[in-house]
């Protein structure tokens, strides 16, 4: 069983806190979806059998800025190389102002059923503070279309802790996505990147960002206002309607295989034995330069050591609001996670941030507060 | 055969930091061929890394050069190297009482500076001949003839026809050095008399154990004699006599009026004391020559090491500067806060400074220094009196009658319109004026007394910064006087911190306790409780912060192509957490505790 996910690069511009591998959309985006397709192709090639795939994931970058021809040639390769479960999830991330609703259409018939649209506020003014390339109406629109062509599963991203974003925005935006009632909404503290140029306007005092309370205030807010409007938080920063959680991203938090297609795209599955992940390289021109050559854009292959792999597994799975499931554990690793991890096992215990049941071990609210402590604890 | 000694000069140059006396000495050398190009190295007096950066000398040197003069003599210059700052005085001193002349730098831009008055004062005193010289004058700004006045004005010496010169580009350097041999009288004593050497400064070899630098007044000092320390009462078998030019070079002997060094099996710099009277030990002469004192620290501060195992490096690196540095003292100490560590004592802030940063630099050990501190007098009301030198030691408050601290008479030049900043600052740590005087039109001279304490900290950064550079100070212990002081004590998670504790004035510790506890919670990183951070007087809170309880440690995103960078993104957390210092039950990063001690308040 398999997820793949393809990694688009080309965005309008680059939002200021981004700093995923992102260029502007140029000549060199006709040619991507030929050189993702190779790459599935050459990498699939040699497989004794068709692997099964459940999920297929189009991020970026921003994926809806290709035509909706060249997304459907790169699903077209993902069908041609896996065996493609009938109910498999197949999303898209798409932001405003760059998808329309005949595009939206012929990707719903094409096979795409999850759209993930970036809208981060509902504030004009804070979206083009973080330098996005749209307001507040193209989304409106861009939602409205995708629901028009059929997707019935939708998910909207949003954040906080923006520069001089105050609680009421921030509740405002919460309000009006909950008003449109999609299915799954993604909600995350804005992080300060090294090298990003909002770290740098940051450095410069040229802008404020909230203070630790307040940005903590505004999770706390979200935390408690989503249930009460029916998401269930089931991840760190996601929150879905029932049976709505994104398939694919459990696949990460469950350090399950998956493929990673596309400039910069990472991979991870057992080879040989060992757990191994692996990076594409994070130059374009590299990238369809090897293609077009027939060679494999892979650059970074790291094998991992079980105690690595077992520790992955904790801070992924960890980050589940249902928590690690304790057969599977035991099932990969041969030993139990207290096995595996006595002191750290006994110290968060002690400290009373995670409750086990039959079958889970799960953070309580306040352990999923200190994840990055308690992971310590494991290291 | 010894030297005709009406050819020998032996002479010091006197210059403030920057005005040019290592550059000087560079192209005496230079011209006397005692280096060639080639083989010079900038400023070869100035042998260690951090002088040459700071532009300032350590250790004095010694260097012997051959001049032949317009007369066809050949004459021998002895250049006996001073340290410029205000810490050395006492080297400083021992320096100029090996010689019989000085040369005065000036810096034809800047005019004179307060240590260089104080170091010129000193050398008429020594009864030196001065030979005045105005360098930098390649310079835009300079202006040697307003700088001759001052020299004229302000210390009393015929300048008219001072060598005005560029050390930097070499120009009229002959005249330096024809002005040594016509201005500055060559050295008297007696060749048969009884050995009387001065110790002027020492160094330690690696092979021939501590060199003693030495100016041979009376007598001869040969390899193999027996001579006696007449401070120390030791005798020692001398192994090696020579000069350095710059390089040691053994010589025969070393007669009276000459300068060079004498090795003698000596283990450790700290037998030799500078300011010594070395002697024959089978024909000793009766009397020592003037001036020796036991020089004592006057700044103590604890150093840790900043991860608590490298307490062994320390403590070799310590023993190994100790081996060049007799005004080093350092003795074992324990904080509950930072563990084991020494108590350390310097002549002064810059000596301390100097210190703490060859430990870093040469020894790469990351250290954690405590608060400095001076030298108490406490009165108990038993009568007894004792000294402290660390907060942590002094006694309770309701024992003691009356504190006394350490004060010193400050002598500031500043161009006139900064007198009033600078009386401001004087007045902010306590100064009691005594007089002003104005050099000239545009220079003044204040004259402070000023508790020691309050120096010791930041008192010269900010005479720089007020007067943007310009502002020179010198200063000499004059005593002790009453004072109204208390131990302030700072209590994390009410758990006193005695690494912070600190000795003050009354009046000023409320606004240090207040600047220290805003400090200590912007720096404090949260932890899983709350903690107060309070100050205390006895047992009296004075000032209290709190650093809150960490509410969130959680990274927003992590999906498939984050993994391996999330994952040294917690690395780099653990690793920082155990870089933490361990206060009772709060985790303090060492910078973070540095930066609280370099709060002045």
């Amino acid at each position: 069983m398999s997820a793949v996910y393809i990694h688009i690069p080309y965005c309008v511009r680059k939002c200021l806190y981004c700093d995923f591998c992102s260029v502007p959309k140029d000549d060199s985006a006709g040619e991507y979806a030929s050189a993702v397709a190779r790459e599935i192709e050459l990498r699939t090639k040699k497989l004794k059998a068709k692997e099964r795939c459940q999920t297929v994931f189009f991020g970026g970058g921003t994926p809806s800025i290709l035509p909706a021809e060249d997304l459907i040639t790169m699903l077209d390769a993902v069908r041609a190389a896996f065996e493609m479960d009938d109910d498999a999830e197949i999303s898209l991330e798409c932001n405003p102002a760059t998808a329309n609703l005949a595009e939206l259409i012929r990707l719903k018939e094409a096979g795409f059923n999850r759209i993930s649209i970036g809208l981060q506020s509902a504030d004009d003014g804070l979206l083009k503070t973080v330098g996005r390339a749209h307001s507040c109406a193209d989304f409106l629109k861009c939602f409205m279309d995708a629901r028009e062509a059929g997707f019935e599963n939708i998910n909207v991203d949003v954040m906080h802790g923006l520069p001089n974003q105050t609680m009421e925005q921030y509740a405002d935006t919460l309000r009006k996505v909950c008003d449109l009632d999609p299915e799954h909404i993604s909600s995350y503290a804005l992080i300060l990147e090294e090298g990003t140029p909002l770290f740098r306007m940051e450095r410069a005092c040229e802008i404020t960002l909230p203070t630790e309370d307040e940005t903590y205030d505004m999770q706390d807010y979200g935390l408690s206002y989503l249930p009460e409007r029916g998401y269930s938080r089931y991840e760190v920063s996601n929150f879905a309607k029932p049976g709505y959680e994104c398939r694919h991203n459990l696949v990460y938090w469950d350090n399950k295989p998956y493929w990673g297609f596309g400039v910069a795209a990472h991979s991870s599955m057992p080879k040989d034995g060992a757990w191994q992940r692996s990076a594409n390289t994070e130059d374009i021109n590299a990238y369809l330069r090897k293609l077009r050559r027939g060679k494999l854009p892979t650059e970074d292959e790291i094998t991992l050591f079980a105690s690595e792999e077992s520790f992955e597994c904790v801070m992924l799975g960890l980050r589940k609001v249902e928590g690690m499931n304790k057969a599977d554990f035991e099932t990969r690793f041969g030993v139990s996670i207290a096995q595996a991890f006595p002191k750290a096992f006994a110290e968060v215990e002690s400290c009373g941030w995670w409750s086990e049941t039959d079958t889970h071990l799960a953070l309580t609210p306040k352990g999923m507060d200190m994840l990055n402590t308690v992971l310590t604890l494991f290291r | 055969m010894a030297y005709d000694r009406n050819l020998i000069r032996n002479f010091c140059i006197i210059a403030h930091i920057d005005h040019g006396k290592s550059t000087l000495a560079d192209r005496m050398m230079e011209l006397t061929c005692t280096v060639s190009k080639r083989d010079m190295e900038e400023q070869l007096l100035d042998s260690m890394d951090i002088e040459r950066e700071r532009g300032i000398t350590i250790k004095a040197s010694a260097v012997r050069m051959f001049y032949t003069h317009t007369d066809g003599k050949v004459y021998m210059f002895n250049l006996i190297d001073t340290p410029g700052h205000v810490d050395f005085t006492y080297e400083v001193s021992r320096a100029l009482a090996a010689c019989e002349g000085a040369v005065l730098v000036v810096d034809a831009t800047q005019g004179i500076e307060a240590q260089t008055l104080a170091n010129v004062y000193l050398a008429v005193d020594h009864g030196l001949e001065v030979l005045p010289v105005i360098n930098k004058i390649d310079l835009i700004s300079a202006d040697p003839d307003r700088v001759m006045h001052e020299i004229e004005d302000e210390i009393g010496l015929p300048a008219e026809h001072a060598p005005r010169i560029s050390a930097k580009n070499g120009v009229n350097i002959e005249q330096v050095l024809s002005g040594i041999v016509k201005e500055l009288p060559p050295p008297g004593g007696d060749p048969s008399a009884p050995l009387k050497a001065l110790i002027f400064d020492c160094f330690y070899d690696n092979y021939k154990g501590a060199l003693s630098y030495v100016r041979v007044f009376d007598g001869t000092v040969k390899e193999g004699m027996r001579i006696r320390s007449m401070a120390t009462g030791r005798e020692f078998d001398v192994t090696e006599v020579g000069v350095f030019t710059p390089t040691a070079k053994p010589t025969n002997e070393l007669t009276a009026g000459e300068v060079g060094y004498i090795a003698a099996s000596i283990k450790s710099v700290a037998e030799t004391k500078v300011g010594d009277t070395l002697t024959s030990a089978e024909n000793p002469t009766p009397h020592p020559l003037p001036g020796y004192k036991q020089v004592n620290p006057m700044v103590f501060c604890g150093i840790y090491p900043a991860d608590g195992a490298h307490y062994d490096d320390l403590r070799d690196a310590l023993d190994k500067l100790k081996l060049n540095d007799a005004s080093l003292s350092y003795e074992q100490e324990t904080s509950a806060a930072l563990g084991y560590g020494f108590r350390c004592g310097f002549l002064g802030l810059l000596h301390m400074e100097i210190i703490s940063e060859r430990l870093e630099r040469e020894f790469d050990i990351d250290l954690i220094t405590t608060a400095p501190s001076v030298i108490y007098k406490v009165k108990m009301l038993t009568g007894e009196e004792i000294t402290i030198d660390n907060p942590a030691g002094l006694p309770p408050m309701t024992e003691i009658d009356y504190m006394e601290e350490p004060v010193v008479s400050a002598v500031v030049l500043t161009p006139k319109e900064y007198v009033g900043t600078i009386m401001d600052l004087c007045v902010e740590k306590r100064g009691v004026f005594v007089d002003m005087k104005y050099l000239d039109t545009t220079r003044v001279s204040l004259h402070y007394t000023l508790p020691l304490n309050e120096i010791i900290y930041d008192f010269f950064d900010q005479l720089k910064s007020r007067t943007r550079g310009y502002g020179s100070f010198d200063y000499e212990l004059s005593g002790y006087e009453k004072s109204d002081l208390v131990k302030l004590d700072f209590l994390l998670n009410g758990e006193l911190c005695d690494a912070l504790s600190t000795i003050v004035h009354r009046d000023r510790a409320y606004p240090k306790a207040r600047a220290v506890t805003e400090k200590l919670k912007d720096v404090i990183p949260r932890q899983q409780f709350e903690i107060p951070v309070q100050a205390a007087i006895g047992g009296k809170i004075i000032a209290r912060e709190t650093v809150k309880a960490v509410r969130k440690d959680v990274l927003a995103k992590c999906y498939g192509g984050d993994i391996t960078r999330k994952k040294k993104l917690l690395e780099k957390q653990k690793e920082g957490k155990k870089r933490m210092r361990q206060m009772g039950s709060v985790s303090l990063p060492s910078d973070a505790f540095m930066s609280v001690l370099r709060i002045n308040g």
